[in-house]
């Protein structure tokens, strides 16, 4: 049974903003994508498409509490939105570590006990360039209780020249200065993990 | 006179930023970088502390040009300083020449065996190539004989963390609580490692923790979060007889009306809020139907 996900320009950009944001720490987050109206026996046919993503945290990730609260948080605000949680990323505190560990492993495992079709997302912070010349990701898939690696390329997005146009410009922009994740959001309420003002920016320049 | 005035908002800058050792490097090297091209003449012995905060925000954004001038600048100031020489060998680092970098902090540790800041950024090296289980082992042995350096101790816990040691991460937590008691971070983030750790004692310890972070700062939202989560997970376990758990509903009832208060007081009513505040009654009533 092969799926699989594509990505949505403001999805794939918030995620290297925040990475751009904290280049000296481990960040992770969420990816939300619509919920499927009805489950087709053939997957093939409907790839998942990942329309947004929230940035969690920066700086120690392996803790659990904070993260229980935004999964809970987050569920509820997917289910207003009619949005499922579909995936995890994971950029590692260092540049050439770029594969995921034993507690990505363990949100990806639990994000898919929710949805079976769940990808578990590593960053690859050695290829991160303005330019963004290529999809610097690896998406790795829930198969039988292991996680297995598939390649990341322009096929994997709803429209990679606009995903990459869109990202080059927030990052030569500086936008990343004000994305907010869930963190900046216990420090202060009033910061919004939505990132409205960053969604607005991308919708601008689709 | 009023040229010199406008000098003072970046200097206040640079010096808050220096202050609360915020690591905005981007903003500081725009900033540093114009005054020091600009106005150098005009900083007078401020400039030094400048050179070094600039030098290091510009390793930090691959700016070697930049580090490479306020390095030449200290160098010439102060000929055969160890502090000096350390900003080299963090140079050597952000170039990743660890070897050259290490050559430089023995040097320094030869003449100069109790120079903390050398010994701190070999194991930062030792970080930097992922031999985690040596920066462990050695900012340990730093610790016997530096035994009050908060700064390690808390780089310590969090390299237990990231290796899952939570046990370990407590103890260091634990040494930190006791030399600052009215630190509200240090109860927090003890009381998330216990949380970790799970089962039900160290459950009730991360609740009493939590507590104790919001008796020392009330607005501190990961403590209330970690009360409401470490209460109702309390009260939803078999293993507690009736007493605990109506004890732990008062306690997670309590959490639940505070955070709701706090997204009031915040909120614009803002959608974003409204599911927040939505989510917060959905738990509430989770732990109040079993």
């Amino acid at each position: 049974l092969s799926y699989f996900c594509l990505f949505h320009s403001g999805a794939y950009c918030k995620m290297l903003l925040h990475a751009a944001k904290y280049p000296h720490c481990a960040v992770n987050g969420l990816l939300v994508a619509e919920k499927q109206k009805e489950k087709k026996k053939d997957s093939h046919s409907t790839p998942i498409l990942c329309v947004d993503c929230i940035p969690l945290f920066h700086g120690t990730l392996a803790l659990a509490p904070m993260l229980e609260v935004a999964l809970t948080l987050i569920d509820t605000w997917c289910k207003e939105n009619k949005y499922v949680i579909a995936g995890y990323y994971q950029a590692n505190e260092r540049t050439k570590d770029f594969r995921p560990n034993q507690f990505a492993e363990k949100v990806g495992a639990r994000i898919a006990e929710n949805f079976s079709e769940a990808a578990m997302i590593m960053v690859d912070s050695t290829r991160f360039t303005m330019g963004c010349y290529e999809p610097i990701l690896t998406i790795y898939d829930h198969h039988e209780n292991k996680w297995k690696c598939r390649d990341c390329n322009a096929d994997c997005f709803e429209d990679w020249c606009e995903a990459q146009k869109i990202t080059s410009a927030l990052l030569e922009g500086r936008s990343y200065e004000s994305l907010i994740d869930f963190d900046n959001h216990l420090d202060d309420l009033r910061n919004d993990w939505t990132n409205p003002e960053i969604n607005k920016s991308v919708l601008h320049l689709c | 006179m009023s040229f010199l005035y406008c000098l003072n908002p970046e200097k206040h800058k640079l010096r808050k930023w220096r202050e609360d050792n915020h690591r905005n490097s981007e903003q500081i090297v725009d900033v540093g970088e114009e005054l020091i091209n600009e106005h150098a003449s005009k900083l007078g012995d401020d400039i030094w502390i400048i050179y070094e905060q600039v030098m290091i925000a510009a390793l930090d954004c691959s700016r070697d040009d930049l580090a490479w001038t306020c390095l030449q600048e200290l160098k010439r100031q102060f000929p055969g300083s160890q502090r000096v020489k350390r900003l080299a060998g963090m140079r050597l680092e952000a170039l990743e020449k660890y070897e050259d970098a290490n050559k430089q902090y023995d040097s320094i540790l030869q003449d100069d065996p109790t120079n903390t800041a050398a010994r701190k950024r070999k194991i930062s090296i030792l970080k930097a190539q992922g031999k985690s289980a040596e920066a462990i082992r050695e900012l340990n042995e730093y610790l016997e004989q530096f035994v009050g350096d908060q700064e390690a101790w808390h780089e310590l816990s969090e390299l237990y963390i990231n290796e899952h040691d939570y046990g370990k991460a407590a103890f260091c937590l634990e040494e930190l609580m006791m030399t600052n008691p009215h630190n509200h971070l240090y109860c927090e983030q003890y009381a998330e490692v216990k949380y970790t750790q799970g089962g039900l004692e160290n459950l009730e310890l991360s609740r009493k923790y939590f507590a104790q972070a919001l008796k020392l700062n009330n607005r501190n939202m990961r403590a209330l979060f970690g009360l409401y989560m470490s209460a109702s997970h309390i009260a939803a376990s078999p293993k507690v007889n009736a007493t605990v758990k109506k004890a732990n509903v008062k306690y997670a009832t309590w959490a639940t009306n505070q955070i709701n208060r706090a997204y009031q007081l915040a909120g614009r009513g803002t959608k974003e809020n409204k599911c927040s505040v939505k989510a917060v009654e959905e738990m509430l009533e989770s732990i109040t139907m079993s």
